[in-house]
């Protein structure tokens, strides 16, 4: 749609490597450039989430980076090599096959 | 070492925090500007030393915006970016940046967080592409727009000249449109005639507005009015839009919905800080009780931009400069006459741009029966609190938020109310039968953003961190 040559990085989502603008958050390169449609999944319900607002205000933007969970990807830049991943929802005991002592049945 | 006292700190980078920071340097001040971004500009001029996003801006805003931020690096401002402020003790200022917390302290503070869309809660308003419309200009302006196509289009609902703005923006991205679904209230908008003459003393403005709307129109995009009970389907993404209007009920295929139902004020912060606030009957919002060089209710924290009552880029950048000249007097490196003598000029711009104010503030107004969701819609989205829990809270005899909030948990995640914060009042208000303002505001508390413990326990280097290294 819009390709005016500028600047890129690559950022790895999931495993995969993709190429991104300079200077843009991690959320709107995630939204803009990769494949993934949804950023975490909600710890009560596992309902799948993404950003609403990409201001800093809604939390919904929230991505492991760099090894750091729960990072609001809204309000930080992507840099060359940055690994993100998407967050499953956490384990809850007693669900899922896990026993109340939170070891897998 | 860094410096840790200054004579004025400001909060916010956007073009009132740039002016008010210029204004006060130009006063001779010591200045700090803290800043959550990575680049100054705030929302208005996002990224306005980047080419991304000045393809975007129209001329005279790429100018302004541009001016502003090269008088604002050249001005010996004390910038600090990337840092997130979280607590306003007194003089003090403490804030993240880059994973460390520091504490400075200033005579003066001026907020500048600006505004941010009022979120509308409706059924499926959590499901991924399901966006603010503030969100998608920020994806534009960093080329970074989702895919789309013309079986999964975008469909923009809503109230308000930043959805005009948007569609115009999208338009010439050439993203395909499929649906303008309108919730303004025709009422309402006979209510703004009246204001009609006064705003005519802006033409620049009106025209600017008229020229977005014929672009709009002479598009074809479908503009259908009177939408009502809108909501969002979809298998783990938003796939298709439901609505009503007086004819019947509606659907669209969508990859996108984008709402938007007007800016209100950032408040968490005079909130927390117990300023004085006030709640407009019209835009259905507290603001910050402020005059018009922003001083609040309490001497050393005055309050400038969108934050104080929402009014645009061009009246922030007249309030700022107001915010930063009046921070200098207070503090006596200028008499009240050079006080005078500076802020003329800009006080009676600011009183010209008034005129315009009372048109839009009615004609964009609300319609208050776009709170009246169903029982099952997520108004707590970090919580998942549905509008059900608050009608039960309030048969259950609970009227103020803050009560509601402790019963239902509505407000306790981690976006700290700033999301359903408005809803939960509107909800309250409705069920009880009460006005809106009579629910009071959900009481904030600092931190005014999550923070790890070992910031806190390690501020400006103290604590926790030295006893480990000695």
């Amino acid at each position: 749609m819009s390709n005016t040559p500028g600047k890129t990085v690559h950022i790895i989502v999931n495993g995969t490597s993709v190429e991104v603008p300079e200077g843009v958050s991690v959320a709107a390169a995630v939204l803009g450039h990769s494949h993934e449609r949804h950023f975490y999944e909600h710890s009560l319900d596992g309902s799948k989430r993404a950003p609403w607002c990409l201001m800093g205000v809604c939390f919904e933007c929230m991505l492991e980076i760099d090894g750091r969970p729960n990072v609001q990807s809204c309000m930080v830049q992507v840099a060359e090599g940055m690994v993100v991943n998407t967050q499953k929802r956490p384990a809850v005991p007693g669900e899922n096959g896990l026993s109340d002592q939170g070891d897998r049945a | 070492m860094n410096i840790t006292n200054f004579d004025c700190i400001v909060i916010g980078a956007g073009p009132a925090g740039l002016a008010a920071a210029c204004a006060a340097r130009d006063c001779g001040l010591e200045v700090a500007l803290l800043d959550e971004q990575a680049a100054p500009g705030g929302q208005l001029f996002r990224n306005v030393e980047s080419p991304l996003a000045q393809r975007l801006l129209d001329e005279k805003d790429r100018r302004t915006g541009l001016d502003l931020v090269a008088r604002f690096r050249a001005g010996g401002t004390d910038y600090r970016p990337h840092s997130t402020v979280w607590a306003i003790d007194g003089t003090a200022v403490s804030y993240s940046r880059n994973g460390v917390s520091e504490r400075i302290t200033a005579s003066h503070i001026i907020l500048a967080p600006g505004g941010m869309e009022r979120p509308v809660p409706f059924p499926g308003w959590t499901l991924p592409g399901v966006m603010g419309a503030g969100g998608m200009d920020i994806l534009l302006r960093s080329d970074c727009l989702p895919r789309l196509s013309r079986q999964e289009p975008v469909v923009l609902c809503g109230n308000g000249p930043l959805l005009l703005l948007l569609a115009c923006h999208l338009l010439d991205a050439g993203a395909p449109v499929a649906a303008w679904l309108d919730t303004g209230d025709t009422l309402r908008r006979l209510a703004a005639l009246p204001h009609m003459p006064a705003a005519l003393g802006d033409r620049a403005y009106l025209a600017k507005g008229l020229r977005m709307a014929r672009r709009v129109l002479s598009s074809g995009m479908p503009i259908i009015r009177n939408v009502r009970s809108l909501r969002a389907e979809g298998d783990g993404h938003v796939e298709q839009v439901r609505y009503t209007t007086s004819k019947g009920e509606y659907r669209l295929p969508a990859g996108m919905l984008l709402r938007h139902e007007g800016i209100i004020p950032r408040t968490h912060i005079p909130n927390a800080l117990g300023l004085a606030m006030t709640w407009d009957e019209v835009q259905r919002c507290w603001h910050p009780t402020t005059d018009i060089r922003g001083r609040t209710s309490c001497e050393h924290i005055s309050i400038a931009g969108d934050s104080a009552y929402v009014h645009g880029g061009d009246a922030s950048l007249l309030k700022g400069t107001l915010a930063g000249i009046d921070a200098a007097r207070r503090l006596h490196v200028i008499s009240e006459a050079e006080a005078d003598h500076r802020s003329a000029g800009t006080l009676r711009e600011l009183r010209r741009l008034e005129w315009a104010r009372g048109f839009l503030r009615h004609i964009f107004a609300p319609h208050p029966d776009i709170f009246a969701v169903p029982d099952e819609t997520i108004i707590c989205r970090c919580e998942n609190v549905s509008a059900g829990d608050i009608r039960a809270a309030v048969r259950e005899g609970f009227t103020n938020v803050n009560e509601i909030k402790r019963f239902t948990r509505c407000g306790m995640g981690p976006c700290q109310g700033r999301m359903c914060g408005p809803a939960l009042a509107e909800l309250a208000a409705q069920a009880s039968g009460l006005p809106p303002r009579q629910v009071d505001m959900l009481h904030v508390r600092m931190p005014f953003r999550p923070v790890p413990l070992n910031e806190y326990c390690t501020l400006n280097g103290l604590g926790y961190e030295e006893n480990h290294t000695a």
